[in-house]
């Protein structure tokens, strides 16, 4: 299989699904994300290899800042692209905050990248996100669980907490947003 | 936390993604830019005589800076999203800097020989550029605001591309307060003032847009 032909498979799979997380549905949302964890994982495997044990932390790291992001993707061009920009973007920034200046000037390009045997699994992070989301504020940690872990809705956690509906919904926004920075902070 | 926990979690009633996110940064900023620019330039230095309107002088400032500005904002709205092609508006941009450099040459050429260094400098070429560059902060700070709400990927070309914006903001106010009316004037110290928010923001792009 040439690596066009790899790529368009790739896209081809997800460009629907991605299409229909955007547009609210949460079980192809869910999809859309296993897919893009595991291309991230052969991706910065294949970037990573004087760095292994990051590997998983980056692939976390990159995965929040997608969601995070999600606004910010043009459904005219490929989901690929955008989803691999934002994976470089984060793995220059990790070698920044590193100080491995040399390695600015690996090879980032896209050879032979499909080349790589795909390797699926799931390796272990290193940094616990669980341990960070309980060093958030406490109504952002709340809004969090309740929301996203425990599976409320948003109206059964604004009953639960007396907070309004949308004051849910910012704080598990903001929330994300001071977890992906705490992520950041750590890997320093 | 496993990767698989994470991604159950981050698609847990994520609710449709958030729509026009450049459009909703990118307006209020440079709308607020503006309004804070032309105040400065109306208080601050003061509006020009309205028989100076009869010349074409203040309406070749206003499409230079109005033009260079929509293909900023263009361009700052591109480098805001990953992946998305931005050699078009970096064109667009680039060609209204050219055109206006050419007319400002022709319009010097016209001049008798040795009047043209008079016409060129004008008797303002100094506080011209530092002015340009002074009203557009707002912006500036503006425009850096509305990117750190978006994703940047490339911080130093996001950081020139904004301040390029926020200069020609900044020279679409200015205009409203200078005198000079020959068209190499315009070329020459508006781009400068120009080029030089433009550096600012190249400057500040890495230490700023970082995300």
């Amino acid at each position: 299989m040439n690596h066009d032909a790899a790529r368009d498979d790739f896209e081809s799979g997800l460009k629907p699904l991605w299409l229909r997380a955007q547009a609210g549905d949460e079980a192809a949302y869910r999809e859309a994300l296993r897919r893009i964890a595991v291309r991230l994982r052969s991706y910065l495997r294949r970037r990573m290899q004087s760095l292994p044990d990051d590997l998983e932390d980056l692939v976390q790291e990159t995965l929040l800042a997608l969601h995070l992001q999600r606004g910010t993707h043009d459904p005219a061009l490929p989901v690929s692209s955008w989803v691999l920009a934002i994976a470089r973007h984060k793995l220059v920034d990790l070698w920044r905050r590193r100080g491995r200046q040399e390695a600015l000037h690996d090879p980032l390009d896209e050879l032979e990248d499909h080349a790589m045997p795909v390797a699926a699994e799931e390796g272990s992070a290193r940094r616990d996100l669980g341990q960070l989301l309980q060093e958030l504020p406490e109504a952002q940690r709340r809004a969090i669980v309740l929301t996203k872990i425990e599976g409320l809705s948003v109206a059964e956690a604004a009953q639960r907490t007396g907070a309004s509906e949308s004051a849910i919904k910012v704080q598990v926004h903001r929330g994300l947003k001071r977890l992906a920075a705490k992520v950041k902070e750590e890997s320093t | 936390m496993k990767t698989e926990s994470l991604i159950d979690m981050l698609a847990r009633q994520a609710g449709p993604a958030p729509r026009a996110m450049a459009a909703r940064r990118l307006t209020p900023a440079v709308a607020g830019g503006l309004v804070l620019a032309v105040a400065g330039a109306l208080a601050w230095i003061g509006p020009i005589p309205a028989e100076l309107y009869a010349d074409p002088g203040p309406w070749i400032k206003f499409g230079y800076a109005g033009l260079l500005a929509a293909a900023a904002l263009w361009w700052v709205a591109r480098l805001g999203r990953p992946a998305a092609p931005v050699a078009a508006p970096a064109r667009v941009a680039g060609g209204v800097v050219v055109a206006m450099l050419l007319l400002g040459a022709a319009a010097l050429l016209s001049v008798p020989g040795d009047e043209r260094m008079d016409t060129l400098m004008g008797h303002s070429w100094l506080s011209c550029p530092v002015s340009v560059l002074v009203l557009s902060l707002p912006t500036l700070a503006g425009a850096f605001w509305a990117l750190r709400g978006l994703a940047p990927t490339r911080l130093r070309l996001a950081g020139f591309a904004a301040g390029v914006l926020a200069g020609a903001v900044g020279a679409f106010s200015y205009a409203l307060s200078c005198d000079e009316l020959a068209p190499s004037f315009v070329a020459v110290w508006y781009t400068g003032g120009i080029g030089a928010a433009g550096l600012l923001g190249a400057l500040l792009g890495p230490r700023l847009l970082r995300w």
